[in-house]
């Protein structure tokens, strides 16, 4: 039988429906006033408790907006993983020119990179205390590695007809890097960048459950410590919501500006 | 085809040896011969015969050991040089530019001299590209994207093309629309170029001379003038004889 084209909206509109259904039955569930909704309040409950506080969240002083708790996370996250990128693709290139670099530097990068971010957390906050620094640190430790391997991979991938064809051009050594292998890698290593997103948004998280003042983590901690569930719902649900919008972004980017592949 | 007029020699191999431990191609062991300038000369023979691997010496990619080596004018080869320009079978282009990106990809590493935007434009007038100036490689086809490699080697102004199999993933009509193409740029610039081919007709019917070698290390076997009016009819008696010639010491 003849496969029915699909329409190309079909998609978003099937997974708008299933995140409906999925809000529906959960306002369901709370409106009968059911044990699940104190402990999973339904939106239409969280929503107005927030409200109500006109979207700041903490106590007295210490009290944040929703907006900068965001603009917090973002900042150390992609704070976190830019350094990270940018350290991984000079790392890469380093171990892709030098033998003595190899040699020295992958048994150190192998040794720590099974190391989960989260088991950082004690020793960054020894180091740079309790503020931005240590969640940008953990942010960095749980991307740095794989990026720096991917690097390296993207490196060894490039035909060798790309360096040859650049430097019978006239490119010098460094010209070659930056014309040539530098914009090779880009897209491969910004495409495992964003299936990072995920661990590193992770990662900054928890590092903002140890004691940051603002920050969605922070959020989550709170509404724990002060037994107030309207709290931890909501910075989940807002966690759910910006991770998944941000991915799409990166996903965007990787697909309108980095979208060739050699 | 123009016929050449009192060449000099390009390059002078001298005892050349190569030998390779993983790199592709066959081994080169004192191999002597002579490349004339201003001539179109085609490389032919079997696979693993030393092909490629004498034409990456022409380059300078592969270097000879012990006293041998490539002589250009009148200096050993020790690396690449502007001067001699490679095209290879695919992965010519750099795919995050386009076709005028990539044509002008030279001109950033000239120091005052490079070519123009209007030379650029010229070239690719003269290699059919110039309605296609805005599109990435993958928007090309296998010939749009291989006149790409030729008038980006070409408006760098080598004084030697090299070109290893450029042609053999093409089929057979664009494959002689490239031919022609050849030719004509070869009657405007009058460049020396090196093909290595597997395609005994495209030899004959581009090539001012056709080489042809055998065994490993690499020996030649044929070397004929094939810049007659004769060779360019490729029923003429001639030209099947040499083709029936170089058939039977190739197969």
């Amino acid at each position: 039988m003849k496969k029915r084209p699909t329409s190309r909206f079909a998609p978003l509109i099937v997974g708008a429906l299933s995140v409906a259904a999925l809000l529906g039955a959960w306002e369901l569930a709370g409106l009968q006033g059911s044990m699940l909704a104190s402990v999973l309040p339904p939106p239409s409950q969280f929503l107005r408790s927030i409200a109500q506080s006109n979207f700041r969240i903490g106590l007295g002083s210490q009290a944040a907006t929703v907006t900068q708790s965001l603009l917090a996370t973002f900042l150390r996250v992609f704070a976190g993983m830019g350094i990270a990128f940018v350290a991984a693709i000079f790392t890469g290139a380093l171990l892709s020119v030098s033998r003595f670099a190899t040699w020295s530097l992958s048994p150190i990068l192998q040794l720590l990179a099974p190391i989960a971010p989260i088991a950082w957390i004690p020793t960054a906050i020894v180091v740079f205390g309790i503020n931005d620094f240590t969640a940008i640190f953990i942010v960095f430790m749980g991307v740095y590695f794989i990026l720096t391997l991917a690097t390296l991979a993207e490196i060894r991938r490039i035909p060798p007809e790309f360096q040859t064809v650049a430097g019978n051009l006239g490119a010098n050594t460094l010209q070659r890097w930056i014309w040539v292998t530098l914009p090779a890698i880009l897209p491969g290593v910004f495409l495992l960048l964003r299936t990072n997103f995920i661990a590193a948004w992770m990662a900054v998280l928890v590092a903002e459950m140890v004691g940051l003042r603002d920050g969605l983590g922070a959020i989550i901690m709170m509404g724990r410590n002060l037994f107030n569930n309207d709290l931890v719902m909501f910075g989940m649900v807002v966690i759910g919501i910006t991770g998944f919008v941000v991915d799409r972004v990166l996903q965007l980017i990787g697909q309108r500006v980095l979208w060739w592949r050699v | 085809m123009l016929m050449k007029t009192d060449p000099v020699t390009a390059f002078r191999i001298e005892q050349l040896t190569v030998d390779y431990d993983t790199n592709d191609g066959g081994p080169l062991r004192d191999f002597s011969l002579s490349i004339r300038q201003g001539e179109i000369t085609c490389l032919l023979g079997p696979s693993g015969c030393g092909k490629t691997t004498l034409l990456k010496a022409l380059g300078g990619f592969v270097i000879g050991r012990d006293s041998g080596g490539v002589l250009f004018e009148g200096r050993y080869l020790n690396g690449p040089t502007p001067n001699i320009v490679m095209i290879f079978q695919e992965n010519n282009l750099f795919p995050w530019l386009t076709v005028r990106g990539n044509v002008a990809f030279g001109v950033k590493f000239k120091r005052g001299n490079g070519p123009s935007d209007p030379a650029i434009d010229a070239m690719l007038q003269t290699v059919g590209l110039d309605e296609a100036a805005d599109r990435y490689p993958h928007q090309l086809s296998g010939g749009m994207r291989q006149r790409t490699a030729i008038a980006r080697a070409l408006v760098s102004a080598p004084q030697v093309l090299l070109l290893d199999e450029p042609f053999s993933a093409l089929d057979v009509s664009l494959r002689r629309r490239m031919h022609t193409l050849m030719l004509d740029l070869w009657e405007k610039t009058g460049k020396t170029m090196v093909m290595v081919t597997h395609n005994i007709e495209e030899a004959l019917k581009v090539g001012h001379r056709v080489i042809v070698l055998g065994d490993s290390p690499a020996r030649v076997l044929i070397d004929a003038d094939t810049s007659s009016d004769a060779m360019n009819d490729r029923y003429s008696s001639e030209f099947l004889q040499l083709q029936q010639r170089i058939e039977d010491v190739i197969y």
